[in-house]
């Protein structure tokens, strides 16, 4: 047992927000990029998440509960189409005028960021919070 | 000699308590942490601690710090919250931030408790106050 309570969850949690915080200004920054290094318009990235069993409590009973840490599961493409419009003078465009728009909707990624960065936010307070209760217990007595 | 202390009923279950607190620092931290797991259930201080807890205190019992030793609080699923996210997760990010509050209040109460017991202790060996 640690003596900040469940600062491990709270450790592994906020390095995972972090990472989604990080995919999200990737893909608000290459909103409007449509050639990647493959050549291809850039395609928006998905962070999932999942739980990892981190410690196996003693005398669980039979549901099994325990502490877990979270870990980014996957960060995978969003393979949906993206927008495609007409702009001859592009670049990009192909041989009837078409470009393929990044599939990067901005009000997706600034709900996702602001769900994102509160869950961030919510995690600091826990680990705030386990600070204090630490410190008050090492004053028993005095 | 300090057994009068340590056995104290009131000391005891502040011990007990305090233990509990802390485990649900553990799940609440837990919980937050897990907050966009799909399929996470909420986890919490499993209600039996409680529960024994009050059936020695009702009015009426004679407490005894006997039992006490062995009950140990521990981490269970909690199935009284149900989910109302499209992945399943039954943790809600308000309740679970007031829930600390609360806990927290609780702890500092309860670590009062004990530093209390204890300076009465120091004072009773060494005839003035710490």
């Amino acid at each position: 047992m640690d003596i900040l309570s469940g600062i491990a969850s709270t450790d592994s949690a906020l390095t995972a927000q972090r990472t989604r915080l990080d995919v999200i200004a990737q893909n608000i920054a290459n909103a409007h990029t449509t050639r990647g290094p493959d050549g291809l318009p850039y395609q928006r990235r998905v962070v999932s998440f999942a739980s990892e069993m981190q410690r196996a409590q003693q005398s669980f009973g039979s549901n099994g509960a325990g502490l877990s840490t979270v870990r980014v599961s996957e960060i995978s493409n969003d393979t949906t189409p993206g927008q495609r419009i007409n702009d001859p003078t592009s670049p990009d465009a192909d041989s009837r005028g078409m470009v393929t728009l990044p599939n990067v909707n901005l009000a997706f990624e600034m709900v996702d960021l602001i769900s994102a960065s509160r869950a961030y936010e919510a995690n600091l307070t826990v680990a705030k919070n386990s600070r204090q209760m630490a410190l008050k217990t090492l004053e028993i007595g005095k | 000699m300090i057994e009068p202390v340590a056995n104290n009923i009131n000391y005891q279950l502040a011990r007990k308590l305090l233990d509990a607190s802390v485990m649900r620092q553990e799940a609440i931290a837990n919980n937050i942490a897990n907050v966009d797991t799909p399929g996470y259930r909420r986890l919490d201080v499993a209600a039996d601690f409680g529960q024994t807890l009050r059936a020695q205190f009702a009015p009426g019992a004679t407490p005894r710090a006997g039992p006490l030793d062995s009950l140990r609080p521990r981490l269970a699923v909690d199935n009284t919250v149900h989910s109302v996210r499209p992945d399943g997760n039954s943790v809600e990010l308000e309740s679970e931030l007031m829930a600390m509050g609360r806990n927290r209040v609780d702890h500092e109460f309860l670590t009062e408790l004990v530093s209390r017991n204890i300076k009465q202790l120091k004072m009773a060996i060494s005839g003035h106050a710490a």
